[in-house]
């Protein structure tokens, strides 16, 4: 006989209340900060391209667009430049500027596209132009591609008319229009003393909606000035495990996925294309045993580089000869890369040893995880090689901070000698981006330097043309044979998955900046 | 009751600071992360300006200062990567977490009490074999490979399910619940089973048998609530687990919750908003302490705080009873 209790019915509401309070979370059904579409995640929908990348844009504000996270969404497709590098032909093609020349020492002027209009409806204009360039280079906003192209310099930048701008540089710079190619136009209404997480721009693409955590939407912009792009709205996710990036292409849940490696299973739909970043180790050459030429030289004559290539990276990774691969100006292909030579390798550090150089003396090689597909066995495989030649070296797999503690300044300088595993993409398209950062004494990236390196370098980057190409071969040829700052290794490939839907030709920028413009429908 | 929840909440507070203090300094001893957000070449005036931008030049005393003076104004700090207030970012991402943690173990719960319950009927008979075997499987198995399995079976290879992300209605829930069910389930199983076994074992189930009383009832009405206690610690360290956030499963399935925003946030140096993540994830597992206690007191009147205190009115008065009676 039951006694049913003012306790037992207590009991029993209180379980009946969390057994539908549970059904009904489970009957919502929807994740928080989500809408649940009709679609349900189908890339099938014929206007809606669907792009999954890496990680969430920490921001899409367009002055720290050269942050590839960042510049892969909004470059070209959000906002425009005033001039675009070719990254195929390395040449500067006309964008929202349609003309440009130097007009001074330290002044050139251009000449601003007529009928373009932002995607808030106000005019593209001069005046819109000098508000960004000052925005971005001039400001206190701390902007990315301050530090990344300008450094301390500021630009002085006036609207001489509605279709003229000048823009005047503190010393002759002869690379100014590349580097405006780094300055993406924002709408005039831009604040100047805030950053902008969603910018309007006159790209062919316009943000409709950034879910944060799960999506962000372009509409395309019917008033682009341009021919119309072919999809009518891109959404952009993120998955942080390559191999769920490729499963989305694969089973049709997204159209193109990025910074794959082979490994992740996209396997016909897989292109690897070559992506400007080239590897190499960086000596401390202030530290012995480091700071004798001769070991350095045996740390390049020991690794074998082509085996590393043909094992580890046969995608198309090419064995490197210096810091910047073809297609950025001041390539030096007539340059050979450090043969692998073993015994040359262990008869200079003998040879360094007999003079007193101690090459006993523990050299730390910091290598970042996860910085690039097999990283971690690439270190290994450097370590073995390094060893053989006699000399004493650790591996220290870190983190990215932890890193970047060893890469710039100030650096590491209480942990012995250091040759670290860096990866140098240059974005900019010209070598003096590379050689001012890693070579130039003084520089953020260079442990040591040598004043007549220094000298061609600076000689170097007042030129334009064809002796300018001469005068950074130079550079790359005198620290190749004078210097060794360096034991570069490969210029590197990625991987990208495209699904049978969509065409597109991936090229060394494809990373830091996909232009949707460019992508359409198969067949 | 109040009393009690007084006491738990003033005893909780200072682990609380203590926490947060300690997340505080140990984050600024891993490193400069000016080099994370400047670009290489920044120059030495870039990175002193940075420093000033966000007090990180000032000593160390004066930026726990103002920090907790910060916080008692409900300012938790800006994030270093996105500019965004930490606690909007953090607030956004615990429901996330919140919901696919609660469901998850609210079926876990229910699966190891059928299940474990189902084992302890008839010690080492061929059902206890079973679902010992596939508790200890389950427990055992990393989630990170059960994931990525999943996918390739069940949305790759069969095309059920879609491979991850949050849209598409009840679809997606499915291999992430599935994934972070395992381990809960088979740990819990094999509580649940064998706290029963004892249970079962006791004079007073023979007595309820001898009374006549069902399987049935015997196993829900006298054996569970008692059975419960062990089941009740372990399913509790089990959320709280998950509550912290079940990183690999976010990370896979691109699920935006808390766990992935705090692994983020520590990669990235993003102080601001690694402190929130860590004092919410804090508050909210000092909240789930309070819950099992009180879960305690449901299942068992022994426990029950405000019997035992004999300082409430109502025992007063009983007191006075009992005096003026004597």
């Amino acid at each position: 006989m039951k006694i049913s209790s003012p306790q037992h019915r207590a009991k029993r509401i209180s379980m009946s209340i969390a057994a539908v309070a549970s059904f009904a979370m489970l009957a919502s059904c929807s994740v928080a900060n989500s809408e649940p579409e009709a679609g349900g995640g189908d890339a099938g929908t014929d206007d809606t391209l669907t792009v999954v990348l890496t990680q969430e844009p920490p921001t899409l504000e367009a002055c720290d667009a050269n942050l590839t996270s960042t510049g892969v969404v909004v470059r070209s497709t959000v906002t425009e430049p005033l001039i675009e590098r070719n990254p195929t032909t390395g040449d500067l093609e006309p964008l929202l500027a349609t003309d440009w020349e130097q007009t001074g020492d330290t002044e050139w002027t251009f000449t601003m596209r007529e009928d373009v209009t932002f995607q808030d409806g106000t005019p593209f204009d001069a005046a819109a132009a000098a508000h960004s360039i000052d925005r971005a280079v001039n400001g206190d906003l701390g902007c990315d591609v301050e530090g990344y192209i300008f450094g301390d310099d500021d630009l002085e930048v006036e609207a001489v008319d509605e279709t003229t701008l000048t823009v005047t540089t503190p010393a002759p710079d002869p690379i100014l229009p590349l580097k405006l190619s780094f300055i993406e136009i924002v709408s005039a209404d831009t604040p100047a003393d805030e950053m902008a997480r969603e910018p309007v721009g006159t790209g062919p693409y316009a943000i409709a909606e950034w879910q944060a955590g799960t999506s962000i939407t372009l509409d395309r912009d019917e008033d682009y000035w341009d021919a119309a792009p072919e999809f009518a709205h891109v959404e952009y996710q993120w998955r942080s495990e390559g191999t769920v990036r490729a499963a989305m292409v694969t089973s049709g849940e997204a159209d193109i996925a990025l910074g794959l490696s082979p490994e992740d299973g996209a396997g016909d739909l897989g292109v690897s294309y070559p992506n400007n970043e080239t590897i190499a180790l960086r000596f401390s050459g202030q530290t012995a045993p480091l700071d004798d030429i001769r070991i350095r030289q045996a740390i390049n004559y020991a690794i074998d580089k082509d085996t590393i290539v043909s094992s580890l990276y046969p995608d198309g990774d090419k064995v490197a000869a210096e810091l910047i691969p073809e297609g950025i100006v001041g390539y030096n292909d007539s340059l050979e890369p450090w043969p692998y030579d073993l015994d040359k390798a262990k008869a200079l550090v003998e040879e360094a040893k007999a003079d007193g150089t101690p090459v006993d003396e523990k050299i730390l090689m910091p290598v970042r995880t996860a910085q690039f597909p097999k990283v971690s066995e690439l270190g290994e495989v450097l370590r073995e090689q390094i060893s053989q030649a006699g000399l004493n070296i650790e591996l220290r797999m870190v983190d990215t901070t932890q890193h970047l503690q060893y890469q710039t300044k100030p650096f590491v300088t209480d942990e012995g000698p250091i040759a670290m595993l860096i990866q140098h993409g240059n974005q900019a398209g010209d070598a003096q981006f590379s050689v001012e950062q890693y070579m130039l004494t003084g520089a953020a990236q260079a442990e040591f330097g040598d004043p007549e390196l220094d000298e061609l370098i600076k000689a170097a980057a007042k030129l334009t043309g064809d002796e300018r190409q001469a005068a950074y071969e130079e550079v790359f040829q005198y620290e190749h044979d004078n210097v060794v700052a360096l034991a570069p290794i490969a210029h590197q490939t990625v991987m990208l998955a495209l699904s049978d839907r969509v065409t597109y030709e991936p090229n060394s920028s494809t990373g830091d900046e996909l232009r949707i413009k460019e992508v359409s429908l198969a067949g | 009751m109040w009393t009690y929840l007084r006491k738990r909440i003033l005893q909780s507070a200072l682990p609380l600071v203590a926490v947060v203090l300690g997340v505080f300094v140990l984050a600024r001893l891993t490193g400069d992360p000016s080099k994370l957000y400047l670009p290489l070449n920044a120059t030495d005036q870039m990175r002193s300006d940075f420093a000033a931008r966000n007090g990180f030049d000032k000593p160390i005393w004066e930026q726990m200062g103002d920090y907790f003076l910060g916080v008692l104004q409900f300012d938790f700090g800006e994030s270093l990567r996105t500019g965004e207030s930490a606690a909007t970012m953090v607030l956004r991402a615990f429901p996330a977490t919140l919901q696919l943690a609660g469901t998850t173990m609210i079926i876990a719960i229910v699966v190891a009490i059928v299940v474990g319950s189902w084992a302890a009927l008839k010690p080492n008979g061929i059902a206890d074999r079973i679902v010992s075997f596939f508790a200890m499987v389950a427990a055992a198995v990393p989630d990170f490979w059960l994931a990525i399995l999943g996918i390739w079976i069940f949305a790759i290879t069969l095309g059920w399910l879609p491979t991850s992300g949050t849209d598409g209605g009840v679809s997606v829930w499915v291999l992430p619940i599935a994934t972070l069910l395992l381990r809960p389930v088979g740990v819990l199983a094999q509580i649940v089973r064998g706290s029963m076994v004892t249970v079962l074992g006791q004079p007073y189930v023979n007595v309820a048998r001898s009374r006549g009383a069902g399987q049935m009832r015997i196993v829900t009405h006298h054996a569970l609530r008692n059975a419960a206690a062990p089941a009740l610690t372990v399913a509790g360290d089990l959320t709280v687990s998950m509550v912290n956030g079940a990183v690999i499963v976010e990370s896979i399935f691109g699920w935006p919750g808390i766990g992935k925003l705090m692994i983020d946030s520590i990669l990235q140096r993003d102080f601001a908003v690694l402190q929130a993540a860590v004092l919410l994830t804090a508050l909210a597992i000092f909240v789930l302490n309070i819950l099992i206690d009180l879960g305690y007191a449901a299942l068992d009147p022994r426990v029950r705080p405000a019997a035992k205190a004999g300082r409430g009115p109502k025992a007063a008065s009983e007191k006075q009873e009992a005096a003026a009676h004597v």
